[in-house]
């Protein structure tokens, strides 16, 4: 794959923004998230092995908002898995993934191959904070947020017991949780709040890396624009965040880039303005999916997505594609120029 | 006709999530229910399909006035209509196989014999594959079960289609392929259609008219919580 | 590890159940033979767990006492699950007053506690195997019933059983296609785990005097008979008897935590869609 420039990415970091102080330097040249050949392969019953994510190349810069679409079973999930060291036993993953954190003179950390220590003490919540994708049941029922919110700053700051109540609020105020809502239980908050409460959680070790696995799923309209905006300030103040949704309505509100996953492959990564607006996806594949929405043409792309165990040669796309032809049946088109097509 | 009158319902120790909520939907007429989160419209839609008994009020399908609910509605009245849950993972059993679960309606009402007949024609009617017949809900994809899931509301061909969230687990591509395949169903056999969504966009396009339930539906009498009055419209 | 506990596990019970089935028939030794002359011997290779107080050899007594206490555990395991699940299953799936009733019910039972009321069961009848299989399994189907009605509680709520009801499903339907099967494998793992259980119960019973009797071979009478000799420094007739109720109990405990694992849904989702 060519080299993506990833500098002069739509925002850069508001020198403002981080109320911790410390803004990173914008001219920090390197990507927050450098994924390389990142490929998770789950070893079945029988001998069978299914390709869940392949041969993946992305580069995330801070202060940008990258949101990772595609039908479900196309292996965007198992790609947030595998970045928080979260798959199952029978995953093997390989490639390499470097996290760095901008304006540290720490080398980038590779996190497929760092040990669970290494996860548990550096990557979790320090390089990489975790949207939940249902933040009412990512929150323990029986404890007031105030009370959760401590103890993750505690485990990640090891702050003093007197400055705790400072540094929860200061926590509380950055993902705008109302600090006079922070002595109640999960269920009396509302879903916007629960969702900010859980947001808090995930930025109290202050990762350069937001990652949100649907975080919009099964919400009401309003709340899914108030879950992405949320998550688009994060952007603007620094973060590299990195979505993985089905929904590509919350994705053009949210997104700087817009990356389209198909049968474990991306074959498509595009600006966001030119994917929703013009001149329009160049992939087929992300173009039908599009054109599918409500809003446009309702039309779905027809047939459905292929077995992972059973991948055809050439374009896993091919059999669903209008355009295929038959070097599309036979050779698997490179990824060049921002689309993985043969007639892009 | 499927005709709900005054309806206020709600869970126990709670007050009723639903107040004085009338809706009628005519034979092949599609009808969209939106409203936020919490505003009781998965308790309608729950009431309409004859699973959860009202506080108050009457439901009337086809001229049969409904004093039952869930098992003790007459089962003819209960197999007029299909329903589609939001989440399919929760509503496929985890034991059974894509055909079996397809197949369950029709073998739950002595109607074995139709099963080699129906099975291929349900499957293909929601563009799943024989392959995918053979296997159990945690091997397909959620798009994949709740085409299953569809495939079981239709199999004992229902005047009327409750569709609660259907798709907000999906992606474009499968939620357009699933309304298109309610819509052939619709085409031909003229059922009509209560379809629950958030999706505003969706709705429009996929019904005949939308009513909004209004938020908060504890509220002052009649107008709080009701789709009576509330803004409605015709696409 | 899940693999090494399930062979050593396995291996153990195997080698248990042999014994017990095989050394009685095929072996021509009377457990019963006393010989006085032999009496408290200290282990010794033709007597490997050495004589009790009558000059009875120990390690065929334990072998014929477990196959007592085997026995009585199966068999009073199977009757405490049957019980149990169908009182569960049917509070369960009925709700309402049924369900009412008979939890109160279990209230009842469960407010005495299991040996009183294994004591009073066995005392109506004269002390012998079906009492103390009866007095074991009518006073340990609480717990089963508890947790078999709290799975078809919360199975009845979800909507793949709200969808059967609206695809016209029977009660019965529903009850044989969708609930049962769901609860078969906890109502299992309840049974296994209650084998030991039941062991120590009879073991209980027969130590006070009250479960076999005296001169029948079962692992609690063994150690009944084998307590006065112990403050002589005799420990051998006490002893290994403790070990026969231990190991099998362990055995078992430890084939019941692989099926729990297996049984866990967390197994099932090996490729994440």
């Amino acid at each position: 794959m060519s080299p993506r420039p990833v500098t002069g990415q739509p925002t850069t970091p508001g020198p403002a923004a981080d109320t911790r102080g410390d803004p990173s330097p914008p001219t920090d040249p390197r990507p927050v998230l450098s994924l390389r050949h990142l490929t998770v392969t789950f070893r079945m019953r029988g001998g069978r092995a299914v390709r869940a994510v392949n041969d993946i190349d992305l580069d995330l810069a801070a202060g940008e908002c990258l949101a990772l679409v595609g039908e479900s079973g196309c292996g965007k999930s198992v790609l947030a898995s595998a970045l928080l060291g979260l798959l199952p036993g029978n995953a093997v993953v390989s490639g390499t993934a470097l996290v760095h954190s901008p304006g540290t003179p720490t080398a980038p950390l590779d996190v497929l191959s760092a040990p669970e220590k290494t996860l548990a003490t550096r990557v979790r919540g320090r390089l990489i904070g975790l949207v939940p994708q249902s933040p009412a049941a990512h929150l323990t029922p029986v404890r007031t947020v105030r009370s959760q919110l401590a103890e993750t700053v505690r485990e990640l700051h090891g702050t003093p017991r007197a400055e705790l109540r400072a540094a929860t609020e200061r926590a509380a105020a950055r993902a705008a949780f109302p600090p006079d809502h922070l002595d109640h239980y999960p269920h009396q908050l509302s879903g916007g709040l629960a969702q900010r409460a859980a947001t808090a959680a995930a930025l109290v070790g202050d990762a350069p890396l937001l990652l949100a696995d649907e975080p919009t799923t099964g919400l009401d309209r309003d709340l899914v624009e108030h879950t992405v905006d949320e998550l688009r300030r994060h952007a603007d103040a620094g973060r590299a965040v990195l979505i993985v949704t089905h929904d590509l309505v919350a994705a053009e509100r949210v997104a700087d880039r817009v990356a389209v996953m198909y049968a474990g492959r991306i074959v498509e990564i595009a600006p966001a303005p030119s994917f929703f607006g013009e001149p329009g996806p160049r992939h087929p594949y992300a173009h039908g999916l599009l054109q599918a929405l409500p809003s446009r043409t309702f039309v779905p792309v027809p047939g459905m997505p292929p077995e992972l165990s059973r991948l055809p040669t050439g374009c896993a796309f091919a059999p669903r594609c209008g355009r295929a032809t038959a070097q599309c049946t036979t050779t698997l088109p490179a990824f060049t120029d921002g689309t993985a097509c043969h007639h892009a | 006709m499927l005709e709900l009158a005054h309806l206020t319902a709600g869970y126990p120790g709670r007050p009723p999530v639903l107040r004085d909520a009338c809706l009628t939907i005519a034979p092949g007429e599609a009808v969209g229910l939106q409203g936020p989160s919490g505003c009781g419209k998965s308790t309608l839609a729950r009431v309409a399909a004859l699973l959860h008994r009202p506080d108050h009020g009457t439901v009337t399908v086809d001229g049969h006035r409904v004093h039952g609910w869930r098992h003790r509605a007459p089962r003819s009245l209960r197999t007029r209509i299909g329903v589609v849950f939001q989440q399919p993972r929760q509503s496929a059993d985890p034991r059974l196989t894509l055909a079996d679960v397809i197949a369950e309606p029709l073998r739950a009402n002595g109607r074995r014999a139709e099963v080699p007949d129906r099975l291929p024609e349900l499957s293909r009617s929601v563009g799943l594959t024989d392959e995918l017949l053979t296997r159990r809900p945690h091997e397909v994809s959620d798009g994949q079960l709740q085409r299953a899931c569809l495939a079981r509301a239709l199999a004992l061909e229902p005047r009327w289609l409750v569709c609660d969230e259907m798709t907000s687990m999906l992606d474009a591509s499968t939620t357009a392929a699933l309304v298109g395949a309610v819509e052939s169903y619709r085409t031909r056999t003229g059922a009509g259609l209560l379809a629950v969504s958030h999706d505003d966009e969706l709705l429009t396009r996929w019904c005949d008219r939308t009513v909004t339930l209004a938020a908060g539906a504890a509220g002052s009498a009649g107008a709080a919580g009701s789709a009576k009055d509330l803004d409605t419209w015709t696409s | 590890m899940a693999r090494a506990r399930l062979w050593t596990s396995a291996t153990i019970l195997l080698a248990v159940v042999l014994a017990v089935l095989v050394v009685p028939p095929l072996t021509d030794l009377d457990q019963q033979l006393v010989a006085f002359s032999d009496k408290l011997r200290p282990p010794t290779p033709s007597h490997p767990f050495g004589t009790d107080d009558a000059g009875r050899d120990v390690l065929l007594r334990c072998v014929y006492g477990l196959r007592v206490s085997l026995l009585v555990g199966v068999v009073a395991a199977l009757v405490a699950t049957v019980v149990g699940s169908t009182v569960g299953a049917l509070a369960g799936a009925l709700g309402g007053w049924p369900d009412r009733l008979l939890m109160r019910l279990v209230d009842a039972f469960a407010s005495v506690p299991h040996l009183l009321l294994g004591i009073f069961v066995v005392a109506m009848f004269r002390p012998g195997l079906w009492p103390v299989i009866a007095s074991v399994g009518l006073t340990h189907w609480l717990s089963t019933a508890r947790l078999v009605r709290a799975e078809v509680l919360s199975l009845r709520e979800r909507p793949y059983v709200e969808a059967a009801i609206s695809g016209g499903s029977t009660r019965w339907r529903i009850a044989v296609r969708h609930l049962v099967p769901a609860v078969l494998p906890r109502a299992g793992l309840a049974a296994v785990l209650m084998v030991p259980h039941a062991i120590w119960h009879e073991s209980a019973l027969s130590f006070l005097g009250l479960g076999m009797p005296g001169h029948q071979a079962s692992l609690g009478t063994m150690i009944h008979a084998g307590r006065g000799s112990l403050l002589a420094g005799d420990w051998w007739p006490t002893l290994f008897p403790g070990l026969f109720i231990i190991v099998p109990t362990l055995a078992i405990a430890g084939l019941a935590g692989v099926w729990r694992e297996r049984i866990s849904p967390r197994r099932r989702s090996e490729l994440m869609l």
